[in-house]
């Protein structure tokens, strides 16, 4: 059984492997650099696919986000800022695209389709739903929801990765919880969220 | 938390990519022509290593003590220049009575209130001033030496502390395997 102690140590193992990673990435070791791709693709990617709603172009702007990794690999202190730097970089770069392809969708909040079974029945409906309320929101707005709950992060760090004041990241997520809280009240009824 | 919560946790959970993705990046990466780190990056990453960091302390240190040194001996021999400068206190200038020229004299005759001073003369008393100012501002420019003086021995202190610490960390790194 592995206790505290235990789980202490093997993440220091693990944040030291990837410490070693970085270095060797950055003298150009591809392997490190892969192992390091491997590790991240899931964060990169389903940041991208959640924003743009579009695995296409979600995988061509992860490919995108990991090129610019190689090249600024140089830059990487710390397993921790290898994160803080993909989340922000992604982050930055979806905004950029989303606005530059106009694909916000044209679809207004009261356009979203209801759902015909109750939540309780149909998790995967709820969520698609959810996932299509969120999309109607602009651009940061739907971020700082993504990064709070694909991410967990909290408002501070939603505020760095997003060059944001605090208090937007707040009033966006209050806004975009109290419009979701609506939507979802009228769809589901006497279901409290 | 709220079920809402729980909801937005459930619907923007993680999601994988395509099974070749690392490998499309990979793929990427090879066909991209290779970007040479710039010259102040590499200097950085020089640095960054425990060793060179101490080294560049110590050069910083030497270079801090070598411009402190001059500066000190600089403002003690200005110091000394002014206090011999004091004991032979030049004599103003006699002014003698020279020869008038035809143009002074054109000048006197158009204005015969005006007081021609000739211009060897103006210098001498210039230069005399200027001697003059200096001797005053001796005093104020010892206590300045004085000053500069205590400056450079709080930057030697400070400076042979930094070595003695780089030198410590440059030995305790060649103890370590």
């Amino acid at each position: 059984m592995v206790g505290w102690e235990g789980t202490i140590a093997l993440n220091n193992a693990t944040g030291a492997r990837l410490d070693d990673r970085i270095e060797r990435s950055a003298l150009g070791d591809q392997l490190a650099f892969e192992q390091i791709v491997t590790q991240h693709q899931g964060m990169v990617f389903s940041i991208a696919c959640h924003f743009l709603r579009d695995r296409s172009l979600a995988e061509e702007l992860a490919q995108e986000v990991f090129l610019s990794l190689h090249q600024n690999m140089h830059s990487i202190k710390s397993p921790e800022h290898l994160t803080f730097w993909l989340r922000k970089v992604t982050s930055h770069r979806c905004i950029d695209q989303s606005r530059r392809l106009k694909l916000r969708p044209t679809v207004s909040l009261e356009d979203v389709a209801e759902p015909a079974a109750s939540a309780s029945e149909n998790d995967l409906f709820l969520s698609e739903m959810l996932r299509r309320v969120v999309d109607t929101l602009p651009e940061k707005a739907r971020m700082v929801v993504i990064l709070r709950y694909q991410e967990d992060l909290e408002p501070t760090e939603i505020a760095r990765v997003l060059d944001m004041p605090l208090n937007t990241v707040k009033s966006h997520l209050r806004r975009s919880l109290s419009m979701l809280r609506d939507k979802l009240s009228r769809t589901l009824g006497e279901v409290t969220l | 938390m709220s079920r809402l919560d729980d909801e937005l946790r459930n619907a923007f959970k993680r999601q994988q990519p395509p099974a070749d993705f690392s490998a499309r990046v990979l793929e990427r990466v090879a066909r991209q022509p290779e970007t040479r780190p710039s010259l102040w990056q590499r200097l950085s990453a020089l640095v960054e290593t425990p060793k060179m960091r101490w080294v560049a302390i110590g050069v910083t240190a030497a270079l801090l003590i070598a411009i402190g040194a001059a500066q000190y001996s600089r403002l003690t021999s200005k110091a000394v220049d002014d206090t011999g400068k004091l004991s032979q206190v030049v004599p103003p200038p006699q002014e003698k009575k020279a020869a008038v020229k035809p143009a002074e004299i054109d000048s006197l005759i158009s204005h015969p209130n005006a007081v021609v001073v000739p211009k060897k003369h103006t210098l001498s008393l210039k230069r005399h001033q200027l001697a003059a100012a200096r001797v005053e501002k001796a005093p104020e420019m010892k206590s300045e030496a004085e000053a500069a003086k205590d400056k450079l021995m709080l930057a030697l202190s400070i400076a042979s502390s930094a070595l003695n610490d780089a030198q410590k960390a440059v030995h305790d790194d060649g103890l370590k395997p």
